[in-house]
């Protein structure tokens, strides 16, 4: 892993407008929005898996879905680094200090198309994300069309059977006149997998992919993962709200809180030098195979559930639920604090007055 | 004499494309106060063993064979009247994702203290009155009972929904997955509140889930089920920390541990179509170990240490 | 070949096991072979050429009921006959020039009843100088006695060049040349006498005469058919060699016609009923097919865009959807069928045109809602993220998700379509040019044919429309299992 910064995210903010209520038009108030991305920052360097962990309704998802252009952000840059064969092809004018492309700008569409190819996504449900009246041939083969990647039927085939092994589905005619409803589900995110890594990608966002697969074969998913990485040279960005799975595979965790990033730090550091009460709290709560455990009520430190991210709390986001909350917690809103080198917290509690 | 006695129990799904043996020759007793954790991946039958027990299969299944024996009453023989009255009064359910099953028109308090009204004679006011202790119980305030269900988060849910499995005093309550749509802090809430509830009211649990952790934080037994069959069956240390069957070993080794950085393993395969399994061992072709004898026959539960059981021609 | 591969598919083997299916499946077929051979086998413009020329049908009896009722009824009414000679039994040549055809039509008389008239017609008669042919009538009874020169008919010099060709139809009843005769020949054989006058203003009738032996009872002279086989002979007397007749056909007007009766103008209702099923077909298949297609589009056009495309079709779709159609259906044929109008549309069109502008909304509004959870599903974010355009994604990836559904609207719409069609044209705003179902009735109605008892006029058109509207329903409700898979029941 080195120090080559393959995707920088400044400042990101993504903001879905609710529906304005009746009473809201009356009064011309403005409409409210949830604020599912509200302002982060990081950087992922090339080669290593970058994990994003909270709740349900964090934003990581949310996230995940910017990086890949499948919605555009509110505000915020996200720079990124194409790899070199496609960087060839862009034009020089729309390159940020000569390797980067701002993928929250509006890109043309041939540029947009190439660039898809560079960031690919894996999602949680391998029941959706396979169209269920394609079949794996047909699924896999659209990419390369849409690309026009083979010229030929016979090359495409070829294409198509060398990914269905890379992702160990042999042999691979077994499974490419197959329907979705016919593969198990880590048979299914196998597929999914291939059709994200036919296209050459540099960055794939994982989103939650084996989170609801049965237990004994997510560390096959895992592990197949991993071994894809190694040999492409693949970066990821590792969504997940399973922090044991997230310290099994990640070089570094991000910890999101109601649309902020409150702790980031190699995965090490995270599970061993916890900063954030918040990431405390997560830690504390994860289930362990210890049967001695039955007969201890497990300390949760913090009160409640996460907020609505409509109205989000003034100051620190996370002071109602904190037990360390202070006055300045409820005013302010705490900067990210590096308190370490490559541990950053935004707590307070860390902060140098 | 235990409080639960399932013997040889079947349950099939007669469907047009062939019999699902969803629960097959499936042998367990349950003491009072007991919580048993009921572990297996999807399909392995572990949710259709719960409805079974309280006697709401889902069409095209039933009861093929064995007996439930709760308190001495054997349920398979009871009419669906009689099963009515077993139902609730002695055992409940919490299904999985009955928070989101919560009727959105009528308060908290009318839905918990309605069965109290109809089974118990309680006047509305008493049964209201009781609704709010039992709030209180899994941690609520009692003005809840004045709430609707959209006012509620998830966690609040889920404890209402606990609460509602408790009001007619069950002597067992069967848990299906009652944490899998919370996140892990309330998640680890949840948790406390059913150990808080075990202690508090001696009262017996079959907790369903696919997470072993899960198990291991409630359990003081544990059954671990594959393609319709329970493969070991042992107190928690047993399973937990002496587990002796091929299946158990692979899905203990396939949870990633936070602090423990060794490997994680998977078992290859994918578990078997229960219209037609695999002769033998259910488990043979997923089986690191697999003999001949796997193959051809079906191996018997044996005790491998007292109260210890595997099926595994292994032992 | 594509065949084997339908009836292996699963939804088709759902549909096909329903009986309600099947039997909309029969239905159809029928109907789509009946429109097959009435397009094979009729004029396409039968509706005016035929239908609507009354030339044509005047021969025929009115008001008669399908010649099936003498099973069910007693006396027996007499059949409509035709009888058309082309070829002359015998051809002499006459010295001097000219030729004597002689044409023979023999007719088989089997009922308590005489024929309402008879007709005979001389089809092209052409000859080339001023000598006119000239055709000698007679007729020979069942009891041997001999009507001699009934009538001597002749074709009258015309104007203009040769050759000259002239067509004749011969009621037999009031036609002059024929009163004479009957009168002489009624004296002659059973000495009755009846001036010329009472045979022409049909106080007796001059077929009567013909057919009938007199009796009289109680001072009326009565006749009572005589059965038998009856001998017309015609005789040509052409003056030219070239000269020579196309044809002689002989109508005995009966009471009873064909296989569904006629109406007030005579026309064959079999003839117009047929006719009905290619075009409601049509009608059916267009509209519905159209309708379908703009509101499939429309509705995954507004739900995959959303934003203002979305609110634009929908605000479109809510006021389609609020109009009444009946009314505004009555306005435009009315508008189109005035003949004082610019607009030459045929007012079928127009109703076609008007249920389809008005009947996409609805879809689209239901495509819309369907469209709405699919275009949140992963897969379909998984082909935006591989670079598909908004057009593949539409088309591949969202329209074979809701295509079933489409397809068992399509049929749904169908029978509405059809009926729609029939309650305008019932309304008397049809095409008159087309026959069709609702148009029969509507002329029904018009002659009060239930308050006289020509229900062979009305019921057969309305239980059609019934038929071809159950048709599409049942398959519909066949295909309802395999749309919406909770249907099925195991």
């Amino acid at each position: 892993m080195g120090n080559e910064v393959i995707l920088r995210v400044m400042g990101l903010k993504k903001y879905f407008p609710l529906r304005r209520t009746l009473k809201e038009i009356l009064m011309f108030k403005k409409g409210r929005s949830v604020k599912a991305v509200d302002g982060i920052d990081f950087d992922i360097h090339r080669g290593e898996v970058f994990c994003l962990v909270g709740e349900s309704g964090c934003g990581k998802t949310t996230t995940g879905r910017l990086v890949t252009r499948l919605i555009p952000p509110t505000s915020g840059r996200m720079l990124f680094k194409p790899s070199p064969q496609t960087l060839k092809h862009l034009p020089k004018e729309i390159l940020v200090d000569g390797e980067y492309v701002e993928l929250s700008s509006k890109l043309p569409k041939n540029i947009s198309r190439l660039l898809r190819r560079e960031i690919q996504i894996i999602f949680q449900d391998p029941f959706g994300s396979l169209n269920p009246r394609m079949k794996v041939y047909d699924i896999l083969k659209e990419p390369l069309i849409i690309h026009g990647i083979g010229s030929t039927e016979d090359e495409r085939r070829k294409l198509i059977f060398k990914a269905l092994e890379e992702v160990k589905l042999t042999p691979p005619e077994e499974f490419t006149g197959r329907f979705p409803h016919m593969l198990s589900g880590g048979q299914r995110q196998r597929v999914a997998i291939a059709r994200a890594l036919l296209l050459g990608p540099s960055l794939i966002v994982a989103d939650e992919p084996v989170s609801m697969l049965d237990v004994s074969i997510r560390a096959e998913i895992l592990q197949l993962m991993i071994d894809l990485k190694e040999k492409r040279g693949l970066t990821y960005i590792f969504i997940t709200h399973d922090l044991a799975v997230a310290s099994y595979i990640c070089n570094r965790i991000a910890v999101m809180y109601l649309g902020k990033i409150v702790e980031v730090a190699p995965t090490d550091e995270i599970i061993n030098k916890t900063l954030h009460p918040y990431t405390k709290a997560l830690l504390a709560a994860v289930p362990e195979p210890d049967p001695s455990n039955r007969f201890k009520i497990r300390e949760v430190p913090i009160k409640g559930e996460v907020p609505s991210a409509v109205v989000i709390p003034p100051g620190c986001r996370f002071h109602p639920r904190c037990p360390y909350a202070m006055d300045v917690c409820r005013r302010e809103e705490p900067p990210s604090i590096e308190y370490s080198p490559h541990h950053k917290v935004s707590c307070w509690l860390y902060a140098r007055r | 004499m235990a409080l639960l006695d399932v013997k040889k129990l079947k349950i099939y799904y007669y469907t047009l494309s062939g019999i699902v043996k969803a629960v097959d020759n499936v042998t367990f007793s349950l003491e009072k106060g007991e919580v048993l954790g009921l572990a297996g991946e999807s399909g392995c039958g572990k949710s259709t063993l719960g409805y079974g027990l309280i006697g709401l299969i889902p069409p095209p299944g039933r009861v093929a064979g064995g007996s439930i024996v709760l308190d001495g009453k054997e349920l398979t023989k009871l009419s669906s009247e009689e099963l009515r009255k077993v139902r609730w009064n002695e055992i409940s359910m919490i299904f999985q994702g009955a928070m989101n099953a919560l009727n959105p028109v009528y308060t908290v308090g009318f839905q918990l203290a309605e069965p109290l009204i109809i089974h118990k004679g309680f006047t509305k006011r008493e049964a209201l009155e009781r609704a709010a202790e039992l709030l209180e119980a899994v941690g609520l305030h009692r003005n809840m009972v004045r709430r609707y269900p959209h006012e509620l988060s998830g966690g609040q849910k889920q404890r209402v929904v606990i609460a509602m499995s408790l009001i007619l005093n069950p002597k067992l309550v069967i848990a299906d997955e009652p944490t899998t749509a919370l996140d892990v802090v309330v998640q680890a809430q949840i948790m406390n509140l059913f150990k808080k509830i075990k202690n508090e009211y001696r009262l017996s649990i079959i907790f369903i889930t696919h997470d072993l952790s899960l198990i291991a934080e409630i359990a003081d037994r544990v059954a671990i089920m594959y393609a319709g069959k329970i493969v070991e069956i042992g107190s928690s240390e047993q399973v937990f920390n002496n587990p002796y069957h091929p299946y158990t070993k692979g899905l203990l080794n396939s949870i990633p541990r936070i602090r423990h950085k060794e490997k994680i393993t998977w078992i290859p395969g994918v578990p078997p179509d229960l219209r037609a399994p695999p002769p033998g061992c259910r488990f043979h072709p997923r089986c690191p170990y697999a003999m001949d004898v796997c193959r051809r026959e079906e191996p018997e539960m044996k005790a491998v240490e007292p109260g210890h059981y595997v099926a595994c021609w292994l032992y | 070949m594509k065949l084997a591969k339908i009836l292996e598919n699963e939804s088709f083997r759902i549909f096909i096991r329903s009986v309600v299916s099947k039997a909309g499946l029969t239905f159809l077929f029928v109907m789509v072979a009946i429109s097959i051979y009435v397009v094979a086998t009729m004029p396409l413009d039968f509706g005016i050429r035929v239908w609507s020329n009354p030339k044509l049908w005047a021969d025929n009896p009115k008001n008669a009921p399908p010649i099936w009722v003498n099973y069910f009824s007693n006396p027996k009414l007499m059949e409509h006959v035709r009888i058309v000679i082309s070829k002359p039994a015998r051809v002499e040549s006459v010295e001097g020039g000219g030729k004597i055809f002689t044409y023979v039509v023999t007719y088989r008389h089997g009922y308590e009843q005489f024929p309402q008239t008879i007709i005979i017609r001389f089809q092209n008669v052409t000859y080339y100088t001023r000598y006119t042919p000239v055709i000698e009538v007679s007729v020979r009874r069942p009891d041997r006695l001999v009507i001699e020169r009934l009538f001597v008919w002749r074709a009258l010099t015309t104007a203009g060049k040769p050759p000259y060709v002239r067509s004749e139809r011969i009621d037999i009843e009031g036609y002059k040349e024929a009163a004479p005769q009957l009168s002489t020949f009624l004296l002659r054989e059973f000495n009755i006498t009846i001036t010329p006058e009472r045979i022409l203003s049909r106080e007796v009738p001059a077929t009567e005469i013909i057919m009938g032996k007199p009796t009289v009872k109680d001072e009326n002279l009565q006749f009572k058919p005589l059965k038998g086989r009856y001998v017309f002979t015609f005789k040509v007397r052409t003056y030219s060699d070239k000269d020579y007749v196309g044809g002689i056909a002989m109508v005995f007007v009966g009471r009873a016609y064909g296989l569904m009766g006629t109406d007030n103008l005579g026309r064959d209702l079999a003839l117009g009923l047929i006719y009905g099923f290619p075009v409601a077909l049509l009608i059916g298949v267009v509209t519905s097919v159209m309708t379908t297609a703009i509101g499939a589009l429309a509705g995954i056009v507004s739900g995959y865009y959303g934003g203002f495309v979305d609110e634009a079709i929908q605000r479109v779709c809510d006021v389609l959807n609020n109009i009444p159609l009946l009314p505004l259906l009555i306005l435009m044929t009315f508008i189109v069928k005035n003949p004082a109008s610019k607009i030459k549309i045929s007012p079928l069109a127009v109703i076609v045109m008007v249920l389809i502008a008005f009947g996409w909304a609805g879809l689209a509004i239901v495509i819309r809602s369907m469209v709405l959870p699919i275009k949140s599903q992963p897969f379909i974010e998984a082909a935006i993220a591989a670079g598909a355009s908004k057009l593949r994604v539409m088309f591949k990836h969202i329209l074979p998700q809701v295509a079933p559904f489409i397809f068992a609207q399509m049929i749904f719409f169908t029978p509405s379509a059809i009926l729609s069609e029939a309650a305008i044209s019932f309304l008397g705003l049809g095409d008159p040019s087309i026959p069709t179902w609702g148009q029969i009735l509507e002329a029904s109605y018009r002659a009060q044919a239930l308050q006289n008892g020509f229900w062979w006029w009305v019921i057969p058109p309305g239980i059609l429309i019934m038929y071809a509207a159950i048709t599409f329903v049942f398959i519909a409700q066949g295909l309802e299992p395999v749309v919406e898979p909770r249907l099925r029941t195991r």
